[in-house]
């Protein structure tokens, strides 16, 4: 049956009539094969505008439409719905974009912008002419979350999915949940205490009926697709059945082993079974097997003999647990870049009282190591002179990243004022570029430090060295132009945000991809800032960029929404526009699978009638659910076999030959 | 010579008579002194058809495909060069390791045929060929031939990688040193000295000569597509139409659907009924896969990815 092709041609009123010659777009083009009707209209996209094309369908009995407007980004689904609700199939559509490609970017030559839209309107003419109805199919989904991450960000995420209704597994590879928050001192710029307000949350989220929280385990594979997830976490051994165990706490009393506590950032100590701190999330210890005498030497088992309830078992074996879950969220945070292997000038880590922000917040805080009095690693005394350094790893092009790490202007200002506050004839420098303060309340509060008595110097330090038991610093003063040495007690570095190690795994399980300094990457920065460009996959704080407490809050709640909506759903429709593979011209050397980055393409045997006998043979699979129709295997595809629907060779290359006449 | 071409023979026997295998593919004598046809034996008796010697330039391993479906078992008598055909047809799927038995025979070098029949008389036979190291002795009917290999020598083998197969199930004959490998990429530097103008004018030259009979693609070991593009009629990808154009859009796209996948085996250039340098296109980016990623050969090792077959997200994408 011949082609009835539609076309409708759009002034978006002056937009793009004002510099395309659209009734001579409709003449040039009227004639082309297939065409049976030709028109323009101010406004396309209009209620009117719509009942046109649906009325001329029917009219005019025609069986595709191609629409000459603006960006199929912006209108493609309206008119897919408008030709829909005339009684055609929504994909015998196609597009052609005559403003932001015509009228916006030629808009001082409107002859060529007239020539160039006839000549894509063509292109839209041969493409529809080979397009095939496409049809959406629909996958079950399975009404649970993973959340990858038990920081603020994790936290909050499994919270308001829960609330929701959905059931979440909240994966944690550290002993606890609660992530860097819970270490931090006070959080600005309200000073609220950041353990009173986050193990609150921890609590919460221990507590809810829909939440099962899943510590020291991580994530080992990850198969399936959108709301169709088959994970595999590993549940390490703890050697202590917390099914059991009551946490009282006796066993981590006579351990005999002393370590360096990497919770307390190894500015104090803990034992060799433990409790990350006092507040943790299950409140129950585990044993660290490097550690631990009796799961070393076989001598010792102290825990196991004192626990009242026999909790304590050394034959436990690491786990391997599968589960089902329709959407994954990951939450995995951030690390502190490892400054001691970059930085000479501050000394390598050579010297005990230059450290970061995070264990100065351990210092400060009134459960750390100190108890909250501020005293220097190297002999205990409490600094007077504490000098900050800013942006040691981020803005640093040369030795470290590009990036800035956003929360370290505040958190700086923050330990400023806390080295005013509570420390007698305390004295504060702050080296930094530049101050950014871009949140509500924000520079206020850096006002305020300043005004209490901090001394900011615009400038970098060079170098660190120690002199009796002070720290030299010499720096320079950019705006006064001239060199400064100071004599600290203290030297405090705000460090880069890093993502968290072992995050690179996760995107590869995950099927995410990540930056060139391996932060996860948004489907788009600004539309879609929570969702991947895997179906299924959405992200939530540090994990995706550097950030401060307000932000990754808000960016988890956002994910969840995202989730929650997912959910909601029994089943849900997929996208028609992925690859189908014709399996007769198929050679099964399955390159395809080899460059899919979604894992949406496997082996199958077939049989084939060849000089009639059947013949068993392997070919390319796609699995619908998994296929994203990014058109990797399209192009790898030698014989062309390979082919993503709405975007099939033979249609590009129609496209490609009427653009080319 | 003789020895080695006995030991093929008695390898293939066994493999037939102890049933191992249905058939063997191999070299045997061909109607003209300095020519060898393949030669397919199913019975133990067949063998005294295969023969070995400096005039088995052709690659074999691409007849494996026409059995991949057979039942049965296949041995296939390859050179080095051949071998990695065969390693590079079990990464892309499209034969089974247990259903083939390689039997791979160091190579000194094959002589270029033509050369060698210009100076032999249309009526002799060949008695026996003799590798002297430096030159071939080749000996006649009418009188014994010396050939050195230098002048005499197929230019890809002057350069050969593998003298000895990289893969085999038995290997007849001694293993023998690789000579002159560093120097393949000479002609393809040579040709990269030319202007963008001039290269092209030599490739216009090239190219306008292709008849398109595909002799190239028909012989390569990688070009194993069910329908290969050039048969396509929806979509066309190129026009029948011989001409400059059409002729270069071939060449070039046969050049990326090899590309990181093609053996360097030589053949396409061997076949060339025009003296088509099509070899050089693969050279330049072998040498290109070389420089940029330093790629091995395709074929070289069991399990290699092909460069255009290969995704990975810490691939730097400087170019977007």
């Amino acid at each position: 049956m011949a082609k009835r092709i539609g076309l409708f041609i759009c002034w978006c009123g002056s937009n793009i009539g004002g510099v395309v010659d659209v009734p001579r777009v409709v003449e040039e083009t009227k004639n082309y094969p297939g065409v049976a009707f030709a028109t323009d209209y101010k406004y396309m996209c209009s209620e009117p505008g719509q009942n046109l094309i649906i009325s001329k369908v029917k009219e005019h009995n025609l069986d595709r439409v191609v629409v000459a407007s603006c960006t199929p980004m912006l209108h493609e689904p309206t008119f897919r719905k408008a030709i829909a609700r005339a009684g055609l199939n929504p994909y015998m559509f196609d597009m052609a974009n005559i403003r932001e490609q015509c009228s916006w970017v030629h808009s001082n030559d409107k002859e060529a912008a007239t020539q160039k839209a006839i000549a894509l309107v063509k292109r839209a003419l041969a493409k529809v002419s080979q397009v095939e109805p496409l049809f959406e199919s629909s996958i079950p989904i399975t009404k649970k979350a993973l959340v990858v991450g038990a920081g603020i960000a994790g936290i909050q995420v499994a919270l308001d999915i829960a609330d929701s209704g959905h059931e979440v597994i909240l994966l944690e590879r550290e002993s606890t949940i609660g992530g860097n928050m819970v270490k931090l001192d006070k959080t600005f710029p309200t000073m609220d205490c950041s353990a009173c307000i986050s193990t609150p949350k921890m609590v919460q989220a221990a507590q809810h009926p829909n939440i099962t929280i899943m510590t020291y385990a991580e994530l080992v594979d990850v198969q399936g697709y959108i709301g169709n997830f088959e994970i595999t976490i590993k549940q390490k051994a703890r050697y202590v059945d917390h099914t059991i165990c009551t946490g009282c706490g006796l066993c981590t009393e006579k351990c005999p082993t002393k370590v360096l506590s990497s919770f307390e950032l190894g500015m104090g100590k803990r034992k060799a079974i433990y409790i990350e701190f006092p507040q943790a999330v299950p409140n129950k210890p585990v044993i660290d097997p490097d550690n631990c005498r009796y799961l070393k030497n076989g001598k010792c088992g102290i825990c196991k003999k004192l626990c009242p309830v026999g909790a304590v078992d050394f034959e436990q074996k690491d786990e391997l647990i599968e589960e089902k879950v329709g959407a994954i969220v990951i939450a995995t945070g951030y690390d502190l870049i490892k400054w001691e292997e970059i930085y000479g000038e501050y000394g390598y880590g050579r010297f005990k009282d230059v450290i970061t922000g995070l264990q100065f917040e351990r210092l400060v805080n009134a459960s750390g190591p100190t108890n909250g009095l501020i005293q220097r690693p190297s002999d205990g005394k409490e600094p007077k002179t504490v000098v900050f350094i800013k942006c040691v790893g981020s803005r640093d092009e040369a030795k470290a990243k590009e990036y800035c790490s956003r929360a370290c202007c505040m958190y700086t200002a923050k330990h400023a004022h806390q080295v005013i506050e509570k420390i007698e004839g305390g004295h504060a420098y702050i080296f930094y570029m530049d101050v950014r303060t871009p949140g509500k309340a924000y520079d206020e509060f850096y006002r305020r430090t300043v005004d209490e008595g901090a001394q900011y110097i615009r400038g970098r330090v060079s170098k660190i060295y120690q002199s009796g038991d002070k720290l030299v610093v010499m720096g320079a003063d950019t705006l006064l132009g001239s060199a400064v040495h100071i004599e600290a007690d203290l030297v405090v570095l705000a460090t880069a945000m890093v993502p968290t190690e072992g995050s690179e795994k996760i995107a590869q399980l995950a099927g995410v991809n990540i930056d060139k300094d391996g932060f996860f990457i948004e489907a788009h920065p600004k539309l879609r800032p929570v969702e991947t460009m895997t179906g299924g996959v959405f992200l939530a704080g540090a994990c995706q960029g550097p950030k401060d407490i307000p932000d990754t809050v808000s960016q988890a709640s956002g994910a969840a929404a995202k989730v929650a909506a997912l959910l909601s759903n029994e089943e849900m429709a997929t996208d028609p526009m992925i690859c189908h593979i014709d399996e007769k011209m198929c050679s099964g050397c399955l390159v395809c699978k080899e460059v899919c980055p979604y894992k949406a393409i496997s082996e199958k045997t077939i049989t084939e009638r060849i000089a009639g006998q059947p013949v068993e043979r392997m070919v390319a699979s796609v699995n619908t659910g998994l296929c994203q129709g990014c058109g990797n295997c399209t192009v790898a595809c030698r014989a062309g076999a390979a082919n993503l629907k709405g975007y099939t060779n033979l249609q590009l290359l129609s496209e490609v030959d009427a653009l080319c006449r | 010579m003789m020895n080695l071409t006995k030991q093929i023979r008695e390898q293939a026997k066994k493999l037939l008579e102890e049933k191992k295998v249905d058939l063997v593919i191999g070299f045997g004598q061909g109607t003209e002194l300095a020519r060898t046809t393949p030669v397919f034996i199913d019975s133990p008796e067949g063998v005294s058809a295969l023969t070995w010697g400096p005039f088995c330039a052709n690659n074999l391993a691409k007849y494996l495909v026409d059995y991949k479906n057979a039942p049965g078992n296949v041995a296939i008598v390859v050179k080095g060069c051949d071998s990695r055909s065969v390693i590079r047809l079990l990464d892309d799927n499209q034969i089974s390791r247990d259903k083939i038995v390689v039997i791979g025979v160091p190579c000194a070098g094959q002589l270029e045929w033509q050369k060698v029949a210009d100076e032999v008389k249309p009526d002799a036979t060949l008695k026996e060929t003799v590798d002297n190291g430096d030159s071939f002795v080749v000996k006649t009917s009418t009188g014994d031939h010396t050939f050195n290999k230098k002048d005499y020598m197929l230019h890809r083998c002057l350069v050969c990688e593998n003298p000895n197969p990289v893969i085999a199930d038995f290997t007849i004959g001694e293993e023998l040193p690789v000579k002159n490998y560093a120097e393949r990429f000479a002609e393809v530097e040579e040709l990269e000295q030319l202007g963008l103008e001039e290269k092209s004018a030599y490739w216009d030259k090239q190219f306008s000569r292709c008849l398109r009979c595909y002799a190239c693609r028909n012989v390569c070991s990688v070009c194993t597509c069910e329908l290969c593009v050039f048969d396509q009629m929806k979509p066309m990808w190129v026009s029948k139409r011989t001409n400059l154009s059409e002729n270069t859009v071939f060449h070039i796209t046969r050049a990326f659907h090899v590309a990181g996948r093609c053996v360097d085996c030589g053949e396409c250039d061997r076949v060339c009924p025009m003296d088509i340098p099509i070899r050089k296109l693969n050279q330049k980016i072998h040498k290109d896969l070389k420089d940029l990623f330093d790629s091995p050969t395709p074929g070289s090792k069991e399990g290699l990815l092909s460069a255009l077959g290969e995704f990975s997200l810490g691939d730097p994408e400087e170019f977007m």
